[in-house]
């Protein structure tokens, strides 16, 4: 029965739907949860790196939105992108408490892009598993506010337009550090082959005498 | 679309580029090797995304949200119901006592100082102005010394202007010293000058008192 609701409100709008639950409506509330919450988690799990983390961050994302003074504005963006910003402050709160126990970031846009080796496929070789492993790695490797917008675009699929209005700035430096992030990727996952390159050439070869 | 407008305007998917892209990467050996590994990462990027589609948070963060919501949306609903009973309540008690306070201070504001002690010297009004017309006869020109005496027990001030024939007055009574009475020559016992007595004053149609007599015993103390 409970399902059924669930279908009923499956076609709604999130605006509609948070409507609905600010009238005290709880299956919209579920609805909409169930719609947000795995973009929201996975988000924060790709810029903590902690399930417990995202778990958290989910819970909060969400409380936000149930206490009266929310400050969703559906002038000012989608109720997806309010969410990613609330999830964005959270997560940036947890990396500040938690600053002392990570190395420092270069976090800066002024850094020049460096050559990069250029290889066809950073990730040839690998297997899917392996290959996600080291996108995962090269992904929080990156400085927090390149890592942020490979999150938003590249993984959770928003558009610039969108991850502009998440990050509160301009659609032009989302695009840039977008860019910035790809070759900084690109670098780090080069970087992790080469070693294993070198391995691979020292394994024994028969030469034909 | 030249090299450099290819690279300003890189496509937001790594795998997803536009008609004017693939035409130059079609035409440029260059920019295709360069792109290569671009394409390679948003392939790696898009099977991460498919890998991880179906993560999302553990199901006891719903619930725990759910009963959140249920204990929230009680307490809203007991709010909206004590505003429904106490606010208009409180709204008009509030109203009323504003404007209870308020008129007791006009009503103050307007009534008369009482006199102080000791300090009565002029005569104080008891009554509400009485409009009674009376019809003093006029004194006579030609009279002797009694000519200040006129009828109805009424003494004609000193100094008050001529009473004309057919003249209308007006009577109010008032409380005034006896000493004051003594002082006008109405015959007022010596041992009662200290205390108040009650007379009525003729008061003529321009407002100036013309004539008093004495309340009490035959109009005299």
């Amino acid at each position: 029965m409970i399902e059924d609701s669930m279908a009923q409100y499956s076609s709604q709008t999130d605006d509609e739907l948070l409507f609905r639950l600010r009238n005290g409506d709880e299956h919209a509330f579920v609805a909409l949860y169930r719609r947000r919450q795995g973009a929201i988690y996975r988000f924060a799990m790709h810029m903590s790196g902690s399930p417990a983390s995202a778990e958290d961050i989910t819970q909060e994302v969400f409380l936000a939105l149930l206490r009266q003074e929310c400050g969703y504005d559906r002038e000012r963006g989608t109720l997806s992108g309010y969410l990613f910003g609330i999830a964005r402050k959270l997560v940036l709160r947890g990396l500040e408490r938690g600053r002392a126990d990570v190395p420092l970031e270069v976090d800066t846009d002024e850094v020049a892009p460096r050559e990069l080796a250029v290889i066809d496929d950073p990730l040839a070789g690998l297997t899917r598993r392996e290959a996600i492993e080291a996108l995962r790695r090269a992904v929080q490797a990156l400085p927090r506010r390149y890592r942020e917008v490979v999150v938003l675009c590249d993984l959770e699929e928003l558009d610039y337009a969108d991850a502009a209005v998440v990050l509160g700035c301009p659609i032009g430096t989302v695009r840039s550090r977008m860019h910035r992030a790809r070759a900084l990727l690109l670098e780090k996952l080069n970087q992790d082959r080469k070693p294993r390159l070198a391995v691979d050439a020292w394994k024994p070869m028969r030469y034909a005498i | 679309m030249n090299c450099q407008e290819f690279w300003n305007n890189p496509p937001q998917r790594g795998d997803n580029l536009g008609e004017e892209q693939t035409a130059h990467l079609a035409e440029c050996g260059a920019c295709a090797a360069q792109f290569e590994p671009h394409r390679a990462l948003a392939k790696g990027l898009q099977s991460w995304v498919e890998e991880w589609r179906q993560l999302e948070a553990p199901p006891r963060v719903e619930a725990g949200l759910t009963a959140a919501f249920r204990s929230q949306t009680g307490f809203h609903v007991r709010r909206a119901v004590r505003h429904s009973w106490w606010t208009p309540v409180i709204a008009w008690a509030s109203a009323a006592a504003a404007m209870i306070a308020l008129a007791a201070l006009l009503v103050r504001g307007y009534q008369p100082a009482s006199p102080r002690p000791g300090t009565v010297a002029a005569p104080r009004h008891i009554s509400q102005p009485v409009v009674e017309v009376a019809t003093l006869p006029p004194a006579d020109a030609d009279s002797d010394d009694d000519s200040s005496v006129l009828g109805d027990g009424f003494v004609r001030l000193p100094n008050a202007p001529r009473i004309e024939p057919n003249e209308d007055f007006n009577v109010v009574r008032v409380e005034v010293p006896g000493s004051a009475m003594i002082a006008m020559g109405v015959p007022v016992s010596e041992d009662r000058a200290a205390e108040t007595v009650l007379a009525d004053v003729a008061l003529g149609s321009d407002g100036t008192a013309r004539a008093i007599r004495l309340i009490g015993d035959g109009g005299t103390f």
